[in-house]
Protein backbone atom coordinates (compact mmCIF):
# COMPACT_ATOMS: atom_id res chain seq x y z
CA UNK A 1 0.00 0.00 0.00
CA UNK A 2 1.24 3.49 -0.83
CA UNK A 3 1.70 6.01 1.97
CA UNK A 4 -1.26 8.30 1.11
CA UNK A 5 -3.50 5.25 0.82
CA UNK A 6 -2.38 4.10 4.27
CA UNK A 7 -3.16 7.53 5.67
CA UNK A 8 -6.61 7.37 4.08
CA UNK A 9 -7.40 4.04 5.74
CA UNK A 10 -6.08 5.27 9.08
CA UNK A 11 -8.34 8.32 8.80
CA UNK A 12 -11.30 6.10 7.92
CA UNK A 13 -10.59 3.90 10.95
CA UNK A 14 -10.47 6.95 13.22
CA UNK A 15 -13.71 8.23 11.67
CA UNK A 16 -15.40 4.88 12.34
CA UNK A 17 -14.21 4.84 15.97
CA UNK A 18 -15.43 8.41 16.44
CA UNK A 19 -18.80 7.60 14.88
CA UNK A 20 -19.33 4.60 17.14
CA UNK A 21 -18.20 6.60 20.18
CA UNK A 22 -20.75 9.28 19.29
CA UNK A 23 -23.44 6.62 18.80
CA UNK A 24 -22.73 5.06 22.20
CA UNK A 25 -22.91 8.41 23.94
CA UNK A 26 -26.00 9.27 21.87
CA UNK A 27 -27.63 6.16 23.34
CA UNK A 28 -27.64 7.88 26.70
CA UNK A 29 -29.40 11.01 25.40
CA UNK A 30 -33.01 9.76 25.68
CA UNK A 31 -32.40 8.64 29.27
CA UNK A 32 -30.76 11.96 30.17
CA UNK A 33 -33.66 13.85 28.59
CA UNK A 34 -36.12 12.06 30.89
CA UNK A 35 -33.96 12.92 33.91
CA UNK A 36 -33.67 16.55 32.79
CA UNK A 37 -37.41 16.93 32.21
CA UNK A 38 -38.14 15.61 35.71
CA UNK A 39 -36.35 18.58 37.29
CA UNK A 40 -38.30 21.29 35.49
CA UNK A 41 -40.90 23.54 37.04
CA UNK A 42 -43.46 23.84 34.22
CA UNK A 43 -46.49 21.60 34.24
CA UNK A 44 -46.03 20.45 30.64
CA UNK A 45 -43.07 18.73 29.07
CA UNK A 46 -40.61 21.28 27.76
CA UNK A 47 -37.05 20.73 26.72
CA UNK A 48 -34.56 22.13 27.56
CA UNK A 49 -35.91 22.78 31.06
CA UNK A 50 -35.70 26.44 32.03
CA UNK A 51 -36.08 26.46 35.79
CA UNK A 52 -34.83 23.85 38.24
CA UNK A 53 -37.44 22.49 40.63
CA UNK A 54 -38.18 19.44 42.74
CA UNK A 55 -41.94 19.90 42.71
CA UNK A 56 -42.56 16.79 40.60
CA UNK A 57 -40.54 14.71 43.04
CA UNK A 58 -42.61 16.10 45.91
CA UNK A 59 -45.77 15.25 44.03
CA UNK A 60 -44.37 11.80 43.21
CA UNK A 61 -43.52 11.09 46.86
CA UNK A 62 -46.94 12.27 48.02
CA UNK A 63 -48.78 10.17 45.43
CA UNK A 64 -50.39 7.10 47.02
CA UNK A 65 -50.89 5.43 43.63
CA UNK A 66 -47.15 5.34 43.09
CA UNK A 67 -46.49 4.14 46.61
CA UNK A 68 -48.81 1.15 46.29
CA UNK A 69 -47.61 0.44 42.73
CA UNK A 70 -43.96 0.40 43.87
CA UNK A 71 -44.86 -1.90 46.76
CA UNK A 72 -46.77 -4.23 44.41
CA UNK A 73 -43.92 -4.26 41.91
CA UNK A 74 -41.34 -5.08 44.59
CA UNK A 75 -43.51 -7.83 46.08
CA UNK A 76 -44.34 -9.33 42.68
CA UNK A 77 -40.76 -8.98 41.44
CA UNK A 78 -39.20 -10.63 44.49
CA UNK A 79 -41.71 -13.50 44.64
CA UNK A 80 -41.63 -14.13 40.89
CA UNK A 81 -37.82 -14.03 40.82
CA UNK A 82 -37.66 -16.44 43.79
CA UNK A 83 -39.98 -18.95 42.08
CA UNK A 84 -38.14 -18.57 38.77
CA UNK A 85 -34.78 -19.08 40.50
CA UNK A 86 -35.87 -22.26 42.31
CA UNK A 87 -37.28 -23.72 39.08
CA UNK A 88 -34.23 -22.51 37.14
CA UNK A 89 -31.67 -24.06 39.51
CA UNK A 90 -33.39 -27.41 39.71
CA UNK A 91 -33.93 -27.59 35.94
CA UNK A 92 -30.32 -26.59 35.27
CA UNK A 93 -29.15 -29.34 37.67
CA UNK A 94 -31.33 -31.86 35.83
CA UNK A 95 -30.11 -30.78 32.41
CA UNK A 96 -26.38 -30.19 33.04
CA UNK A 97 -25.54 -32.53 35.95
CA UNK A 98 -28.06 -35.33 36.26
CA UNK A 99 -28.54 -35.50 32.44
CA UNK A 100 -32.14 -36.55 33.00
CA UNK A 101 -33.81 -37.74 29.76
CA UNK A 102 -35.78 -35.06 27.90
CA UNK A 103 -33.24 -32.34 28.59
CA UNK A 104 -33.37 -30.94 25.02
CA UNK A 105 -37.09 -30.24 25.10
CA UNK A 106 -37.00 -29.01 28.71
CA UNK A 107 -34.17 -26.59 27.86
CA UNK A 108 -36.13 -25.28 24.87
CA UNK A 109 -39.23 -24.81 27.04
CA UNK A 110 -37.20 -23.04 29.75
CA UNK A 111 -35.88 -20.47 27.28
CA UNK A 112 -39.11 -20.13 25.27
CA UNK A 113 -40.78 -17.55 27.55
CA UNK A 114 -37.98 -15.10 26.69
CA UNK A 115 -38.77 -15.32 22.98
CA UNK A 116 -42.55 -15.66 22.99
CA UNK A 117 -44.40 -12.31 22.60
CA UNK A 118 -45.94 -11.55 25.99
CA UNK A 119 -49.32 -10.73 24.47
CA UNK A 120 -49.64 -14.39 23.38
CA UNK A 121 -49.05 -15.63 26.93
CA UNK A 122 -51.35 -12.93 28.32
CA UNK A 123 -54.27 -14.02 26.11
CA UNK A 124 -53.86 -17.64 27.20
CA UNK A 125 -53.23 -16.93 30.88
CA UNK A 126 -56.24 -14.70 31.42
CA UNK A 127 -58.90 -17.47 31.19
CA UNK A 128 -56.75 -19.80 33.32
CA UNK A 129 -56.24 -17.13 35.94
CA UNK A 130 -60.02 -16.54 36.06
CA UNK A 131 -60.68 -20.29 36.21
CA UNK A 132 -58.22 -20.81 39.09
CA UNK A 133 -59.70 -17.83 40.95
CA UNK A 134 -56.37 -15.98 40.79
CA UNK A 135 -57.57 -13.11 38.61
CA UNK A 136 -56.96 -9.74 40.25
CA UNK A 137 -54.77 -11.21 43.01
CA UNK A 138 -51.03 -10.67 43.29
CA UNK A 139 -50.54 -14.40 42.60
CA UNK A 140 -51.80 -14.08 39.02
CA UNK A 141 -49.03 -11.60 38.15
CA UNK A 142 -46.40 -13.35 40.33
CA UNK A 143 -46.88 -16.70 38.56
CA UNK A 144 -46.95 -15.10 35.10
CA UNK A 145 -43.76 -13.18 35.89
CA UNK A 146 -42.14 -16.33 37.29
CA UNK A 147 -42.67 -17.89 33.84
CA UNK A 148 -41.09 -14.97 31.93
CA UNK A 149 -38.28 -14.72 34.52
CA UNK A 150 -37.40 -18.43 34.32
CA UNK A 151 -34.98 -18.19 31.32
CA UNK A 152 -32.56 -15.91 33.22
CA UNK A 153 -31.64 -18.07 36.25
CA UNK A 154 -31.84 -21.16 34.03
CA UNK A 155 -29.28 -19.75 31.58
CA UNK A 156 -26.93 -18.28 34.23
CA UNK A 157 -26.95 -21.44 36.39
CA UNK A 158 -26.47 -23.73 33.35
CA UNK A 159 -23.45 -21.60 32.47
CA UNK A 160 -22.04 -21.84 36.00
CA UNK A 161 -22.57 -25.61 36.21
CA UNK A 162 -20.92 -26.15 32.83
CA UNK A 163 -17.92 -24.05 33.87
CA UNK A 164 -16.55 -26.53 36.42
CA UNK A 165 -16.14 -30.28 36.45
CA UNK A 166 -18.55 -32.41 38.48
CA UNK A 167 -15.60 -34.28 40.05
CA UNK A 168 -15.83 -32.33 43.32
CA UNK A 169 -19.48 -33.32 43.59
CA UNK A 170 -18.60 -36.94 42.93
CA UNK A 171 -15.84 -36.68 45.57
CA UNK A 172 -18.36 -35.33 48.06
CA UNK A 173 -20.73 -38.22 47.35
CA UNK A 174 -17.88 -40.74 47.64
CA UNK A 175 -17.06 -39.32 51.07
CA UNK A 176 -20.57 -40.16 52.19
CA UNK A 177 -22.57 -36.95 51.67
CA UNK A 178 -26.09 -37.45 50.34
CA UNK A 179 -27.26 -35.45 47.32
CA UNK A 180 -28.88 -32.72 49.42
CA UNK A 181 -25.74 -32.24 51.54
CA UNK A 182 -23.64 -32.18 48.37
CA UNK A 183 -25.88 -29.50 46.90
CA UNK A 184 -25.85 -27.38 50.07
CA UNK A 185 -22.11 -27.66 50.80
CA UNK A 186 -20.54 -27.98 47.35
CA UNK A 187 -22.78 -27.12 44.42
CA UNK A 188 -24.64 -24.11 45.82
CA UNK A 189 -21.51 -22.22 46.96
CA UNK A 190 -20.04 -22.83 43.47
CA UNK A 191 -23.08 -21.49 41.60
CA UNK A 192 -24.10 -18.78 44.10
CA UNK A 193 -22.94 -15.82 41.95
CA UNK A 194 -24.92 -17.17 38.98
CA UNK A 195 -27.95 -17.71 41.21
CA UNK A 196 -27.79 -14.11 42.45
CA UNK A 197 -27.33 -12.75 38.91
CA UNK A 198 -30.20 -14.89 37.60
CA UNK A 199 -32.45 -13.75 40.45
CA UNK A 200 -31.72 -10.08 39.78
CA UNK A 201 -32.26 -10.42 36.03
CA UNK A 202 -35.59 -12.17 36.67
CA UNK A 203 -36.50 -9.43 39.16
CA UNK A 204 -35.62 -6.74 36.60
CA UNK A 205 -37.67 -8.54 33.92
CA UNK A 206 -40.67 -8.48 36.24
CA UNK A 207 -40.13 -4.80 37.07
CA UNK A 208 -40.19 -3.98 33.34
CA UNK A 209 -43.13 -6.16 32.34
CA UNK A 210 -46.33 -4.46 31.28
CA UNK A 211 -48.49 -6.63 29.02
CA UNK A 212 -49.11 -9.52 31.43
CA UNK A 213 -49.76 -7.06 34.27
CA UNK A 214 -52.23 -5.26 31.99
CA UNK A 215 -54.27 -8.44 31.57
CA UNK A 216 -53.88 -10.06 34.97
CA UNK A 217 -53.94 -7.30 37.59
CA UNK A 218 -56.72 -5.31 39.23
CA UNK A 219 -56.49 -1.66 40.39
CA UNK A 220 -55.29 -2.85 43.81
CA UNK A 221 -52.53 -5.05 42.36
CA UNK A 222 -51.39 -2.47 39.80
CA UNK A 223 -47.64 -2.58 39.09
CA UNK A 224 -45.33 0.35 38.47
CA UNK A 225 -45.03 0.00 34.65
CA UNK A 226 -48.81 -0.36 34.51
CA UNK A 227 -49.32 2.86 36.47
CA UNK A 228 -46.80 4.70 34.26
CA UNK A 229 -48.63 3.33 31.24
CA UNK A 230 -52.04 4.48 32.48
CA UNK A 231 -50.64 7.94 33.26
CA UNK A 232 -49.01 8.20 29.82
CA UNK A 233 -52.31 7.35 28.16
CA UNK A 234 -54.20 9.78 30.39
CA UNK A 235 -52.08 12.89 30.75
CA UNK A 236 -48.36 13.40 30.23
CA UNK A 237 -46.82 15.42 33.06
CA UNK A 238 -43.24 15.74 34.34
CA UNK A 239 -44.35 13.68 37.34
CA UNK A 240 -43.99 10.63 35.10
CA UNK A 241 -40.44 11.73 34.33
CA UNK A 242 -39.73 12.05 38.08
CA UNK A 243 -41.11 8.54 38.67
CA UNK A 244 -39.10 7.24 35.70
CA UNK A 245 -35.91 8.82 37.08
CA UNK A 246 -36.39 7.14 40.45
CA UNK A 247 -37.01 3.79 38.74
CA UNK A 248 -33.94 4.27 36.54
CA UNK A 249 -31.80 4.93 39.61
CA UNK A 250 -33.10 1.83 41.41
CA UNK A 251 -32.75 -0.44 38.35
CA UNK A 252 -29.20 0.81 37.69
CA UNK A 253 -28.23 -0.04 41.28
CA UNK A 254 -29.75 -3.52 40.91
CA UNK A 255 -27.89 -4.18 37.66
CA UNK A 256 -24.67 -2.83 39.14
CA UNK A 257 -25.12 -5.25 42.04
CA UNK A 258 -25.83 -8.12 39.61
CA UNK A 259 -22.63 -7.46 37.67
CA UNK A 260 -20.38 -6.65 40.64
CA UNK A 261 -21.49 -9.30 43.18
CA UNK A 262 -20.26 -12.28 41.15
CA UNK A 263 -16.83 -10.59 40.80
CA UNK A 264 -16.64 -9.92 44.53
CA UNK A 265 -17.53 -13.57 45.11
CA UNK A 266 -14.65 -14.65 42.90
CA UNK A 267 -12.15 -12.57 44.87
CA UNK A 268 -12.99 -14.25 48.16
CA UNK B 1 -31.15 -43.06 41.62
CA UNK B 2 -32.18 -42.32 38.04
CA UNK B 3 -35.82 -42.16 39.15
CA UNK B 4 -35.10 -39.66 41.89
CA UNK B 5 -33.30 -37.27 39.57
CA UNK B 6 -36.58 -36.84 37.69
CA UNK B 7 -37.72 -34.96 40.81
CA UNK B 8 -35.49 -32.09 39.64
CA UNK B 9 -38.07 -31.50 36.89
CA UNK B 10 -40.82 -31.08 39.48
CA UNK B 11 -40.59 -27.29 40.03
CA UNK B 12 -40.49 -26.46 36.32
CA UNK B 13 -43.35 -28.87 35.64
CA UNK B 14 -45.45 -27.24 38.36
CA UNK B 15 -44.66 -23.79 36.94
CA UNK B 16 -44.84 -24.32 33.19
CA UNK B 17 -47.71 -26.83 32.91
CA UNK B 18 -50.47 -24.58 34.30
CA UNK B 19 -48.95 -21.20 33.43
CA UNK B 20 -47.25 -21.75 30.09
CA UNK B 21 -48.34 -24.94 28.37
CA UNK B 22 -52.00 -24.76 29.42
CA UNK B 23 -52.31 -21.14 28.19
CA UNK B 24 -50.97 -22.25 24.79
CA UNK B 25 -53.53 -25.06 24.73
CA UNK B 26 -56.27 -22.60 25.73
CA UNK B 27 -55.56 -20.15 22.90
CA UNK B 28 -55.32 -23.11 20.53
CA UNK B 29 -58.80 -24.35 21.44
CA UNK B 30 -60.29 -20.88 21.69
CA UNK B 31 -59.08 -19.98 18.22
CA UNK B 32 -61.21 -22.82 16.80
CA UNK B 33 -64.29 -22.10 18.92
CA UNK B 34 -65.64 -19.08 17.07
CA UNK B 35 -69.41 -18.92 16.63
CA UNK B 36 -69.23 -18.96 12.83
CA UNK B 37 -67.51 -22.32 12.60
CA UNK B 38 -64.26 -24.06 13.32
CA UNK B 39 -61.84 -22.25 11.03
CA UNK B 40 -63.91 -19.06 10.76
CA UNK B 41 -61.45 -16.93 12.75
CA UNK B 42 -58.52 -17.96 10.57
CA UNK B 43 -60.61 -17.29 7.45
CA UNK B 44 -61.34 -13.82 8.86
CA UNK B 45 -57.62 -13.18 9.30
CA UNK B 46 -56.98 -14.07 5.66
CA UNK B 47 -59.93 -12.19 4.14
CA UNK B 48 -60.45 -9.14 6.38
CA UNK B 49 -58.76 -6.14 4.77
CA UNK B 50 -58.25 -4.38 8.12
CA UNK B 51 -56.53 -7.36 9.74
CA UNK B 52 -54.36 -7.87 6.66
CA UNK B 53 -53.25 -4.25 6.87
CA UNK B 54 -52.35 -4.71 10.54
CA UNK B 55 -50.30 -7.84 9.75
CA UNK B 56 -48.61 -6.01 6.88
CA UNK B 57 -47.78 -3.04 9.19
CA UNK B 58 -46.34 -5.41 11.78
CA UNK B 59 -44.07 -7.09 9.23
CA UNK B 60 -43.10 -3.79 7.65
CA UNK B 61 -42.15 -2.18 10.98
CA UNK B 62 -40.30 -5.33 12.15
CA UNK B 63 -38.37 -5.54 8.85
CA UNK B 64 -37.41 -1.84 8.89
CA UNK B 65 -36.38 -2.02 12.56
CA UNK B 66 -34.24 -5.09 11.78
CA UNK B 67 -32.50 -3.26 8.89
CA UNK B 68 -31.93 -0.10 10.96
CA UNK B 69 -30.66 -2.10 13.95
CA UNK B 70 -28.24 -4.00 11.72
CA UNK B 71 -26.93 -0.80 10.07
CA UNK B 72 -26.31 0.81 13.47
CA UNK B 73 -25.42 -2.33 15.42
CA UNK B 74 -22.84 -3.83 13.05
CA UNK B 75 -20.40 -0.85 13.14
CA UNK B 76 -20.78 -0.68 16.94
CA UNK B 77 -20.02 -4.41 17.29
CA UNK B 78 -17.15 -4.11 14.78
CA UNK B 79 -15.44 -1.30 16.69
CA UNK B 80 -16.13 -2.87 20.12
CA UNK B 81 -14.69 -6.20 18.93
CA UNK B 82 -11.32 -4.55 18.22
CA UNK B 83 -11.19 -2.80 21.60
CA UNK B 84 -9.30 -4.49 24.43
CA UNK B 85 -9.41 -4.26 28.19
CA UNK B 86 -11.10 -1.36 29.93
CA UNK B 87 -12.48 0.39 26.82
CA UNK B 88 -14.28 -2.75 25.69
CA UNK B 89 -15.96 -2.98 29.11
CA UNK B 90 -16.93 0.71 28.97
CA UNK B 91 -18.40 0.27 25.48
CA UNK B 92 -20.47 -2.75 26.48
CA UNK B 93 -21.57 -0.95 29.65
CA UNK B 94 -22.75 2.07 27.59
CA UNK B 95 -24.70 -0.20 25.22
CA UNK B 96 -26.41 -1.96 28.11
CA UNK B 97 -27.20 1.05 30.27
CA UNK B 98 -30.38 2.08 28.38
CA UNK B 99 -31.13 -1.61 27.85
CA UNK B 100 -32.03 -1.88 31.52
CA UNK B 101 -34.38 1.11 31.52
CA UNK B 102 -37.97 -0.05 31.29
CA UNK B 103 -39.52 -0.18 27.81
CA UNK B 104 -42.27 2.17 28.99
CA UNK B 105 -39.67 4.72 30.09
CA UNK B 106 -37.63 4.45 26.90
CA UNK B 107 -40.75 4.91 24.78
CA UNK B 108 -41.69 7.88 26.96
CA UNK B 109 -38.22 9.36 26.33
CA UNK B 110 -38.82 9.24 22.58
CA UNK B 111 -42.28 10.78 23.03
CA UNK B 112 -40.48 13.79 24.54
CA UNK B 113 -37.63 13.80 22.01
CA UNK B 114 -39.79 13.45 18.91
CA UNK B 115 -42.75 15.58 19.96
CA UNK B 116 -43.84 18.47 17.72
CA UNK B 117 -42.03 20.90 20.01
CA UNK B 118 -39.43 18.39 21.16
CA UNK B 119 -35.66 18.82 20.96
CA UNK B 120 -35.26 16.91 17.67
CA UNK B 121 -37.72 19.15 15.85
CA UNK B 122 -36.29 22.30 17.50
CA UNK B 123 -32.78 21.38 16.33
CA UNK B 124 -33.87 20.46 12.80
CA UNK B 125 -35.88 23.70 12.45
CA UNK B 126 -33.11 25.67 14.17
CA UNK B 127 -30.41 24.65 11.71
CA UNK B 128 -32.82 25.29 8.85
CA UNK B 129 -32.95 21.65 7.75
CA UNK B 130 -36.75 21.69 7.75
CA UNK B 131 -39.26 24.53 7.92
CA UNK B 132 -42.13 22.88 9.76
CA UNK B 133 -41.78 20.36 12.58
CA UNK B 134 -41.97 16.74 11.40
CA UNK B 135 -44.91 14.75 12.79
CA UNK B 136 -42.79 11.76 13.80
CA UNK B 137 -45.51 10.21 15.90
CA UNK B 138 -48.07 10.00 13.10
CA UNK B 139 -46.06 8.57 10.25
CA UNK B 140 -44.53 5.51 11.91
CA UNK B 141 -41.03 6.98 11.67
CA UNK B 142 -40.95 7.84 15.39
CA UNK B 143 -42.08 4.30 16.19
CA UNK B 144 -39.28 2.80 14.10
CA UNK B 145 -36.68 5.14 15.63
CA UNK B 146 -37.74 4.25 19.18
CA UNK B 147 -37.93 0.50 18.45
CA UNK B 148 -34.51 0.57 16.78
CA UNK B 149 -33.14 2.32 19.86
CA UNK B 150 -34.57 -0.46 22.02
CA UNK B 151 -33.43 -3.32 19.74
CA UNK B 152 -29.81 -2.32 18.92
CA UNK B 153 -28.29 -4.03 22.03
CA UNK B 154 -29.98 -7.29 20.98
CA UNK B 155 -28.11 -7.30 17.66
CA UNK B 156 -24.78 -5.93 18.95
CA UNK B 157 -24.22 -8.78 21.43
CA UNK B 158 -24.44 -11.75 19.01
CA UNK B 159 -22.44 -9.94 16.28
CA UNK B 160 -19.81 -8.90 18.83
CA UNK B 161 -19.51 -12.49 20.05
CA UNK B 162 -19.12 -13.68 16.47
CA UNK B 163 -16.48 -11.07 15.55
CA UNK B 164 -14.44 -11.89 18.64
CA UNK B 165 -14.09 -15.54 17.65
CA UNK B 166 -12.66 -14.69 14.21
CA UNK B 167 -8.92 -15.38 14.12
CA UNK B 168 -7.21 -11.99 13.50
CA UNK B 169 -4.50 -13.84 11.57
CA UNK B 170 -7.00 -14.37 8.74
CA UNK B 171 -7.25 -10.61 8.12
CA UNK B 172 -3.48 -10.35 8.46
CA UNK B 173 -3.04 -13.08 5.86
CA UNK B 174 -5.37 -11.20 3.51
CA UNK B 175 -3.36 -8.01 4.12
CA UNK B 176 -0.10 -9.80 3.30
CA UNK B 177 -1.69 -11.03 0.09
CA UNK B 178 -2.33 -7.40 -0.85
CA UNK B 179 -5.97 -6.85 0.21
CA UNK B 180 -6.75 -3.33 1.42
CA UNK B 181 -8.78 -2.97 4.65
CA UNK B 182 -12.05 -2.81 2.71
CA UNK B 183 -11.31 -6.03 0.86
CA UNK B 184 -10.09 -7.67 4.09
CA UNK B 185 -13.45 -6.80 5.59
CA UNK B 186 -15.54 -7.89 2.59
CA UNK B 187 -13.63 -11.10 1.88
CA UNK B 188 -12.81 -12.28 5.42
CA UNK B 189 -14.54 -10.59 8.34
CA UNK B 190 -18.01 -10.02 6.86
CA UNK B 191 -18.59 -13.58 5.56
CA UNK B 192 -17.34 -15.11 8.81
CA UNK B 193 -19.66 -12.91 10.86
CA UNK B 194 -22.77 -13.70 8.79
CA UNK B 195 -24.02 -16.61 10.97
CA UNK B 196 -24.10 -14.31 13.99
CA UNK B 197 -25.68 -11.53 11.93
CA UNK B 198 -28.45 -14.03 11.14
CA UNK B 199 -28.92 -14.79 14.85
CA UNK B 200 -29.08 -11.08 15.74
CA UNK B 201 -31.49 -10.25 12.92
CA UNK B 202 -33.77 -13.14 13.87
CA UNK B 203 -33.90 -12.05 17.50
CA UNK B 204 -34.63 -8.43 16.54
CA UNK B 205 -37.24 -9.35 13.93
CA UNK B 206 -39.14 -11.79 16.15
CA UNK B 207 -39.05 -9.44 19.17
CA UNK B 208 -40.24 -6.58 16.97
CA UNK B 209 -43.22 -8.65 15.79
CA UNK B 210 -44.46 -8.83 19.40
CA UNK B 211 -43.95 -5.18 20.41
CA UNK B 212 -46.90 -3.65 22.22
CA UNK B 213 -45.87 -0.72 24.43
CA UNK B 214 -43.87 1.35 21.93
CA UNK B 215 -46.37 1.07 19.04
CA UNK B 216 -49.24 2.00 21.36
CA UNK B 217 -47.45 5.14 22.54
CA UNK B 218 -45.64 6.19 19.36
CA UNK B 219 -47.48 4.47 16.53
CA UNK B 220 -50.11 7.17 15.99
CA UNK B 221 -52.71 5.69 13.64
CA UNK B 222 -50.53 2.71 12.87
CA UNK B 223 -51.78 -0.53 14.47
CA UNK B 224 -49.60 -3.62 14.94
CA UNK B 225 -50.78 -7.15 15.70
CA UNK B 226 -50.17 -7.04 19.49
CA UNK B 227 -52.38 -3.95 19.76
CA UNK B 228 -55.07 -5.65 17.66
CA UNK B 229 -54.97 -8.80 19.86
CA UNK B 230 -55.25 -6.70 23.01
CA UNK B 231 -58.10 -4.65 21.54
CA UNK B 232 -60.04 -7.72 20.37
CA UNK B 233 -59.72 -9.34 23.80
CA UNK B 234 -60.15 -6.35 26.10
CA UNK B 235 -62.48 -3.99 24.30
CA UNK B 236 -64.40 -6.10 21.78
CA UNK B 237 -64.30 -9.32 23.85
CA UNK B 238 -63.71 -11.33 20.66
CA UNK B 239 -61.51 -13.97 22.32
CA UNK B 240 -61.64 -16.47 19.43
CA UNK B 241 -60.26 -13.89 16.99
CA UNK B 242 -57.68 -12.67 19.54
CA UNK B 243 -56.62 -16.30 20.08
CA UNK B 244 -56.37 -17.02 16.36
CA UNK B 245 -54.13 -13.96 15.94
CA UNK B 246 -52.04 -15.05 18.93
CA UNK B 247 -51.66 -18.54 17.43
CA UNK B 248 -50.50 -17.01 14.15
CA UNK B 249 -47.88 -14.91 15.99
CA UNK B 250 -46.81 -17.98 18.01
CA UNK B 251 -46.45 -20.16 14.90
CA UNK B 252 -44.53 -17.42 13.06
CA UNK B 253 -42.11 -17.13 15.99
CA UNK B 254 -41.55 -20.89 16.04
CA UNK B 255 -41.16 -21.11 12.24
CA UNK B 256 -38.63 -18.23 12.11
CA UNK B 257 -36.51 -19.75 14.89
CA UNK B 258 -36.76 -23.21 13.31
CA UNK B 259 -35.54 -21.73 10.00
CA UNK B 260 -32.59 -20.14 11.80
CA UNK B 261 -31.73 -23.43 13.51
CA UNK B 262 -32.09 -25.31 10.24
CA UNK B 263 -29.79 -22.88 8.41
CA UNK B 264 -27.25 -23.14 11.25
CA UNK B 265 -27.25 -26.94 11.06
CA UNK B 266 -27.07 -26.85 7.25
CA UNK B 267 -24.12 -24.44 7.22
CA UNK B 268 -22.34 -26.47 9.89
CA UNK B 269 -22.75 -29.56 7.73
CA UNK B 270 -21.39 -27.85 4.59
CA UNK B 271 -18.62 -26.36 6.75
CA UNK B 272 -17.67 -29.86 7.85
CA UNK B 273 -17.82 -31.08 4.25
CA UNK B 274 -15.49 -28.28 3.19
CA UNK B 275 -13.14 -28.98 6.07
CA UNK B 276 -13.14 -32.60 4.89
CA UNK B 277 -12.03 -31.48 1.40
CA UNK B 278 -9.15 -29.52 2.87
CA UNK B 279 -8.12 -32.37 5.09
Amino acid sequence: MSVPEKKLWAAWSRFLNGLVGALLIGFLVPILVVVAVSFQSKSYLSFPPTEFSLRWYQQFIGNDDYRSAILNSMLIGASAAALATIAGISTALAVVRAKVPGSTIVSALSVAPAILPQIVLAIGLFPISVWLGLQGTLWAVILAHAVIGLPFPFITVCGALASYSNRIEIASMTLGANSFQTFRLITFPMIRPAVIAGFIFAFAASLDELVLALFLSSPSTRTLPLLLWEQLNFQVTPEIAAAATVILAVTSLLILAATLLPRLGKDN
Amino acid sequence: MKHRSFLLYLPITLLLTPFFLAPMAVIGTQSFSGQQGIAAEYAKVVTDQGIRTVLYNTFYVAAMVTIFSLLIGYPIAYVLARLRGRWATVGIFLIFLPFWASTVIRSFAWMILLGRKGPVNSILVGIGFIEDPIRFIDNGLGLMIAMTYIMVPFIVVPILNGLRTIDPNLSRAAAVLGANPLRQFLAVTLPLSLPNVAVGCTIVFVTSLGFFVTPSLLGGDLTVVSMLISEQANRLLDWPLASALAIIVLLLTIVIFALLRFSQLASRRTGKAQAGVFA
